[in-house]
């Protein structure tokens, strides 16, 4: 029985069935035939990379120790905010810096959106444990698990009477960081791919240099990026229901759904971005 | 290296103006009881609680700030395509932003309180007209110094992005470490005053939050005046080293080595895990195990 009331949640692994799984294939492989024909074979590696940075998102998402509402009272572990929204405050993040690094090189880019991301969470995790330390006088405790798997300590002695845990033990401060530099990483990893395929095509639509049509590229790629980070996190979020502690949490092992879920929005998506200037050349 | 030095100093502006956007940020969603707390203040009626608390979590705090930072620096920034003054074209569409978190928080909280009708929670007008201009005060400031310090990322440091862009993507951010960092100090340590100070609040007090003042009824002001004094700062501070770490090893480290930025990161990640290892140890060491109070063990 949970301690706030409701039944407990399933935390097992909960395969997807196998008509999903069979639609979500189908879907991926129409969305590459199509970036094929539109983008050629530009487009095809630009849709591979746009999937595999929604499933890097969706991935790190399941990192971040969330604890929502009951967090905010100490009532459960974790940080006291929604999934997809402090997944998106870091990764938005981290794509501020991945873009910032664009000139550099592929590598530094997305080097930078991971770093960039992880820094946020690692802030924000430490601040949330000054406040729980020094402004509520409450030490963490993980609800899950009776030991922390880093630093090996007990927890269940410092849980107060009727509550799931409170704080952020160690373990979630770095499952929170590695959320954050995976979504950096995603969130980049889409710019870039997507900033590649609006460079080549609209100086040719626009009959334009590329030093010319650079603010038209980078503020259409801008955006698709943030756009497809929210839809893999709030698909994750969805995923994870409610709250996480994070690595450890049982509901960790979710994730596998979420990765195929995360793919083929990521491909449903990423065609229409790539595809929206071949649509409007023909208009 | 002047360009370094004129780069340090627009980080240290910047770090400033996010540090005080984060504090405004958070006074502002308490105030108006936007973060996650608010469930209990939703919940209160429906357990015979009734109260005198503002009401407006129709939203998230990121998607919200989200909305009002770059809604503020799409408004200046088509103010400064008129070549109007870039400070001018900031205030202007700062305030304009605020005028559309009035409203919002306006019907928020007449939706919200209405919904609860059945229980007995009465629309209190007079919250409604004293308790959303200050709100809106401290939206505006908070907007207001993010929208400055995106311009500043912009047009003195040379970030790609255009300002409504880098608007959604630091408005995001702002809400993020403002409802993270703050809310727990609202919650816990204001909603649930009562309650003993270094332990959870169990899950059978829920609902019971303190409604009553030094003289009167509790209501938002009294939250605000509550967590300016560590919920915001400490918001502030927050979202102000991230903007300050963030800017600062790609401005300096940058001009050594391309890698420079990202090593730097990843050894200020290491100095906050020690940091963050440091604190947990410290509570666990002064504060010890859980003890039930004595009522509850009696």
């Amino acid at each position: 029985m949970s301690a706030l009331g409701g039944p407990k949640q399933a935390g097992g692994i909960q395969p997807p069935t196998t008509m999903g799984l069979v639609l979500g294939i189908v879907l991926i492989i129409i969305a590459l035939i199509l970036a094929f024909f539109l983008v050629q074979m530009a487009g095809l590696i630009a849709l591979i990379g746009i999937i595999i940075g929604g499933v890097l998102i969706g991935f790190g998402v399941h990192f971040v120790p969330v604890g929502g509402a009951p967090a905010a009272m100490g009532q459960a572990p974790g940080i006291a905010t929604g999934v997809a929204m402090l997944a998106a405050g870091a990764g938005l993040a981290g794509l501020f810096g991945g873009a910032w690094a664009a000139p550099l090189g592929f590598a530094v880019a997305l080097a930078g959106g991971a770093i960039g991301g992880g820094l946020l969470m690692a802030i924000t995790c430490t601040m949330v444990n000054v406040i729980y330390v020094f402004g509520m006088g409450i030490p963490a405790a993980s609800g899950k698990v009776d030991k922390d798997p880093i630093t090996g300590d007990s927890f269940p002695e410092y849980k107060s009477q009727g509550t799931e845990g409170h704080g952020l033990p160690f373990i979630s401060w770095v499952g929170g960081v590695i959320g954050g530099a995976l979504g950096g990483l995603g969130g980049t990893l889409i710019y870039l791919e997507l900033l590649d395929v609006y460079q080549a095509q609209l100086p040719v639509i626009l009959n334009a240099t590329v030093e010319q049509i650079a603010p038209i590229a980078i503020s259409l790629a801008g955006i698709f990026a943030v756009a497809m980070f929210l839809i893999n996190a709030v698909l994750a979020a969805y995923n994870i229901t409610g709250t996480i502690e994070g690595p450890h949490d049982p509901k960790f092992k979710r994730f596998p759904r979420a990765i195929i879920a995360a793919a083929v929005a990521s491909a449903v998506a990423g065609i229409f971005a790539i595809g929206l200037l071949e649509l409007v050349g023909v208009f | 290296m002047e360009e370094i030095i004129f780069g340090i100093g627009i980080t240290a502006l910047a770090g400033a103006l996010a540090t005080v956007a984060g504090a405004a940020e958070d006074v502002e969603s308490d105030i108006g009881s936007q973060g996650d707390p608010n469930s209990q203040v939703q919940l209160a009626p429906q357990m015979g609680y009734i109260h005198r608390i503002f009401n407006k979590a129709i939203a998230g705090e990121p998607p919200a700030y989200g909305l009002w930072v770059a809604l503020g620096a799409g408004l200046a920034w088509a103010f400064m395509a008129m070549q109007i003054n870039p400070i001018l074209a900031i205030v202007l569409g700062s305030a304009l932003a605020v005028f559309v978190q009035g409203v919002y928080a306006t019907t928020a909280y007449l939706g919200r309180t209405a919904s609860l009708a059945k229980f007995g929670q009465p629309v209190y007008i007079d919250i409604l007209k004293s308790m959303t201009t200050v709100t809106m005060a401290h939206a505006f400031v908070a907007i207001f110094a993010t929208v400055a310090m995106c311009h500043l990322i912009i047009s003195a440091l040379g970030h790609p992005f255009p300002l409504p862009l880098l608007g959604l993507v630091w408005g995001i951010a702002l809400g993020a470490a403002g409802s993270a960092t703050g809310n727990p100090f609202y919650g816990k340590e204001r909603q649930y005053q009562e309650q003993k100070f270094g332990a959870g609040v169990p899950i059978s007090a829920s609902g019971n939050i303190v409604r009553y003042a030094e003289a009167g009824q509790r209501n938002s002001l009294d939250n605000g005046f509550f967590s300016a004094k560590l919920g915001g700062p400490a918001s502030g501070i927050c979202f102000g080293l991230i903007v300050f770490f963030e800017l600062w090893r790609t401005v300096v480290f940058e001009e050594f080595n391309i890698w420079g930025p990202i090593i730097v990161g990843v050894f200020v990640i290491l100095v906050f895990a020690i940091i963050d290892r440091y604190i947990e140890v410290w509570a666990r060491k002064n504060f010890g195990p859980y003890t039930a109070p004595e009522e509850a063990s009696s």
